[in-house]
């Protein structure tokens, strides 16, 4: 967003929001290791830090090609499918190069793993391409395209998967396991995605701020039209940001297969799309284009895992089973608080008419079940009605404040 | 045809009294008093920017005057939405149509007041048989199921109409209605009009072209600035007369040109035509050809839709590749289909439309100036913003921008100084040809004095400046030859000497109906 002081010289490093986000994230942490009964951020601080910088490191990744998309005025859906291709893409190539010890759990080598990972960056960059294509050439919205290959790119990974499975092993199968050392060795220091997210997040952020391209990201983003008069290649800019959108979740499709030591295409990355474009706009980028940056990205994927890590480390059981519902409630609390200045500004209302009378139960009823589920459902009701009565008053003051 | 209605003592349609309305930075309307008789067709006319489709806004609801005092048939009148309009019987036929293209025509005739059937289903059936019985009363053979989007513009317009009678409006307001119309459609309208009138509909019928409003007026009002000029009979007057009062006023500031020294030749257009399809025209721009000399002002004038634009960006690489005819540059044939090959090639262009197409709201001051010479800013590969900086600061001295420094947001500026801003972005890019379409639209009076003598001092040096402007008073203060535009083609070329504002005029309003056939 533009500042609204006009002589305002941007802060350095972290912008307004940015540093509000850094306190969310500090007082998220500190809230679980006072809440959690198994109070594990004070007992167990480095297994709770390598968990969280793994999860964070393996959505950064991609969400730092998600930032590049958005700045550039576009969106790309098709991240969760990319990964499972990219998993997919390498093992298979492993596979085709030795079937023998990639079936016998043995190591590969180190040519096939290479060649595997090399493959599955080189089809991010023709996944990265065909968005392009599709989207400069065929004039399909970025919506539209990226829509296609998220539900295309997935069956197209399974084919792939069955078929080599089925042409240099004895049964055709859906997955495929993958054991070499090499994946091993980065399944089991945490530090190495921790690395990589680090490096690719400081190139990212020297080539959005310190480069032309970086400049033609932002002004293709925040206004196309006046981007082309100005004779900036546009297309080509896209082509950049698609690519990086898509070679950024092909590397992360090499973690999650290391990670889970097997390439599954039918569930690999399924909806990990969301979560990164959620990370980006956590962390303040505007789905219109042209704003946003990397820090903020960063901190918006660390505050997404560790509000995850928290919940289930309070609730115990479960937690993946509320994982959308947090990363859902998340965007919406975090896109609310930096529109809240507007909307009071604007006097514009909460709870406006009959979809305000019917938002305050719906709301209520949300709150209600959340809680009763996670907690007892004597806590659930308390909650639902007090957040009931809550919303009825806001609502009552919103009303005598219009008639007065 | 209109035998003018006799003026009674009768309370008039419309009386507004001493209207005045602001923009941030302008006053589109001063003091204007408008009164309209029952059952006349009253014509507006003015030149762009006159203020004519703001007092029609405001009439229609659209805006809320700032002051003054509106009438409707003798009763005081607030409307603070189209829909008040809409009940006390006031209809506006935009200029820009406003239908919902992908919805049948019936659907757009009943659009927020669709009807029911008893069982509360929308009566499709029934809303379908109204339209084509209010479209036939006004020769329209379009089925009222065709989808919107796929009429013909004269038909569209056909169904704003319909709208308006299904409205059972008593006042219709027509804005520019002709300007996308074949002859043939034209025709049709004047028949719709006199039928309307049969009805004892009042209607304001806002056109600059004379011929039109000579044929069908009662009576005719002229705005020039935002103020009313006069009202007179239709028999009382001459087109002559009236293109007078409409352009007459004293051409304020400095006469610039003259002692500008003409250099060698830098650009020639050679039967420049560009076609467009979904048009009944089928032409942007037809034979258009002239030429620009180094140091010399070339101004294009014409009305809205004239071609202006579009000539501009055929040039520099930025309309649709399908033109045909030449464009020489230094003699040599040049087909640009990117503006960045014209900016290579030393054409910079300063777009119509600053905040739509010109300016990067998310950018600071120094990122805008900059974009298109961020390679002189980069070392080692990457941006070095104490160099952009020191870049932009000549720009920003010698177009005088005011701005509280490098860092400031763009959109905190002035209009003026945005404009400023875009320039100077271009004249880093040290242009050979600088194309400047309605630069000063927007910008107050101090500001434009000041573009002016910055203009014509990068003239001095030796620029080639084509200018387009929709105030003819601009054209004459700063150009050495006026090229004038109607519907696509040049109608005449004066140099400044031969130039009025009445020739001017004459020219650009000269293709009028009988020109818009012949679609090539």
């Amino acid at each position: 967003m533009p500042s609204p002081n006009a002589s305002a010289r941007p802060s350095f490093l972290l912008r307004q929001g940015e540093w509000a986000l850094l306190l969310a994230i500090l007082v998220a942490v500190v809230a679980t290791a006072l809440v959690d009964a198994n109070h594990s951020y004070w007992f167990r601080p480095l297994e709770s830090l390598r968990d969280i910088a793994r999860n964070t490191a393996l959505l950064g990744i991609f969400a730092l090609g998600a930032t590049v998309v958005i700045i550039a005025g576009g969106i790309d859906l098709s991240a969760g499918s990319m990964i499972a291709l990219s998993g997919t893409v390498c093992a298979t190539t492993m596979l085709a190069l030795a079937p023998a010890e990639m079936m016998g759990f043995k190591p590969v080598g180190p040519l096939a793993v290479a060649l595997g990972c090399g493959a599955s960056l080189l089809v991010g960059f023709l996944v990265g391409t065909l968005h392009t294509w599709l989207i400069t050439a065929i004039r399909l919205p970025p919506f539209i395209a990226t829509l296609a290959t998220l539900v295309g790119l997935r069956s197209f990974a399974r084919a792939i998967c069955e078929s080599t499975t089925a042409a240099f092993t004895p049964t055709k199968s859906a997955l495929i396991n993958v054991s070499d050392p090499f994946f091993k060795t980065i399944r089991d220091n945490v530090s190495i995605p921790v690395a990589v997210f680090a490096v690719l997040a400081l190139v990212t952020w020297v080539i959005l701020t310190r480069t032309v391209l970086g400049r033609h990201i932002h002004a293709l983003g925040g206004n196309e039209q006046a981007a082309r008069l100005a004779g900036i290649r546009t297309d080509n800019v896209k082509w950049f940001a698609y690519c990086f959108g898509a070679m950024t979740a092909a590397l992360a499709g090499l973690f999650y297969v290391a990670n889970e030591s097997v390439a599954a295409p039918v569930n690999q990355g399924r909806g990990h799309e969301l979560n990164a474009i959620a990370a980006a706009v956590v962390g303040g980028c505007s789905l219109s284009g042209g704003v946003g940056t990397v820090p903020g990205t960063v901190l918006g994927a660390i505050f997404l895992r560790v509000v995850i890590d928290a919940v289930s480390k309070i609730i115990k059981t479960g937690a993946d089973v509320y994982e959308g519902l947090i990363v859902g409630i998340v965007v919406v609390i975090a896109v609310t608080f930096s529109q809240l200045g507007q909307m009071a500004k604007g006097g514009r209302r909460l709870l406006p008419g009959a979809l305000g009378l019917c938002a305050i139960p719906t709301l209520a009823l949300l709150c209600g079940a959340i809680v009763s589920m996670t907690t007892t459902a004597r806590a659930g009701a308390a909650a639902g009605a007090a957040a009931f009565l809550m919303l009825a008053a806001v609502r009552a003051w919103e009303s005598r404040a219009r008639a007065a | 045809m209109s035998a003018p209605s006799a003026p009674g003592v009768e309370t008039a349609a419309i009386v507004m009294r001493g209207i005045t309305k602001r923009f941030p930075g302008v006053v589109a309307l001063e003091d204007v008093t408008l009164e309209v008789r029952r059952g006349e067709l009253h014509a507006i006319c003015g030149e762009n920017g006159a203020g004519k489709s703001t007092l029609m806004k405001i009439l229609s609801g659209v805006y809320l005057p700032d002051e003054g005092r509106l009438e409707i048939d003798g009763a005081a009148a607030h409307f603070s939405g189209t829909r008040d309009a809409e009940r006390a019987g006031i209809a506006i036929i935009h200029q820009e149509l406003a239908l919902v293209e992908d919805l049948p025509v019936a659907a757009n005739v009943f659009l927020g007041r669709e009807r029911r059937t008893r069982l509360g289903f929308v009566d499709d059936a029934g809303m379908q048989a109204e339209c084509r019985r209010l479209l036939e009363s006004l020769e329209c053979q379009v089925p009222p199921n065709a989808r919107t989007g796929s009429l013909r513009v004269g038909d569209q317009q056909l169904v704003e109409i319909a709208k308006a009678l299904s409205l059972d409006a008593r006042i219709v307001v027509m804005d520019e209605p002709t300007s996308a119309l074949t002859e043939a459609e034209s025709a049709r309208l004047e028949r719709t009009i006199a039928r309307l009138r049969q009805r004892g509909t009042t209607i304001l019928y806002i056109s600059h072209k004379m011929d039109e409003v000579f044929r069908l007026a009662d009576r005719i009002t002229v705005l020039r600035d935002g103020r009313h000029v006069r009202t007179v009979d239709r028999a009382a007057t001459n087109p002559r007369e009236v293109t007078g009062w409409m352009v007459g006023r004293d051409i304020a500031g400095h006469q610039f040109h003259g002692s500008r020294s003409r250099g060698p030749k830098l650009l020639e257009v050679r039967d420049l035509t560009l076609p467009w399809p979904e048009h009944p025209r089928g032409y942007r721009l037809a034979d258009v050809s002239l030429d620009l000399h180094a140091g010399e002002i070339l101004g294009v004038a014409g009305l809205m839709g004239a071609g202006r634009t579009e000539l501009l960006e055929t040039v520099f690489g930025a309309s649709e590749p399908t033109w045909s005819g030449q464009i020489l540059l230094d003699g040599r044939p040049v087909r640009f289909s990117h503006p960045a090959q014209a900016c290579a090639a030393g054409i910079a262009m300063v777009t119509e439309d600053r905040k739509r197409l010109g300016l990067f709201s998310d950018l600071d001051v120094a990122a805008n100036v900059s974009i298109c010479s961020l390679r002189d800013v980069v070392r080692g590969g990457l941006l070095n913003r104490p160099r952009e900086e020191a870049l932009v600061a000549a720009p920003i001295r010698d177009t005088g921008v005011k701005t509280p420094g490098p860092h400031a947001a763009i959109t905190g500026l002035s209009g003026g100084n945005q404009q400023k801003c875009i320039i100077g972005r271009w004249l880093l890019t040290r242009p050979r040809i600088l194309l400047l379409d309605d630069p000063t639209r927007g910008i107050d009076v101090g500001a434009k004095a000041e573009l002016y003598q910055l203009i014509d001092r990068l003239c001095r040096e030796g620029l080639g400046v084509i200018l387009t402007s929709s105030e003819l008073p601009e054209l004459l203060t700063l150009a050495d030859r006026i090229v004038v535009l109607a519907e696509g083609r040049v109608t005449a070329e004066f140099p400044r000497a031969e130039a009025t504002e009445q020739r001017i005029m004459e020219a650009a309003t000269a293709a009028g109906s009988d020109r818009v056939h012949a679609p090539t």
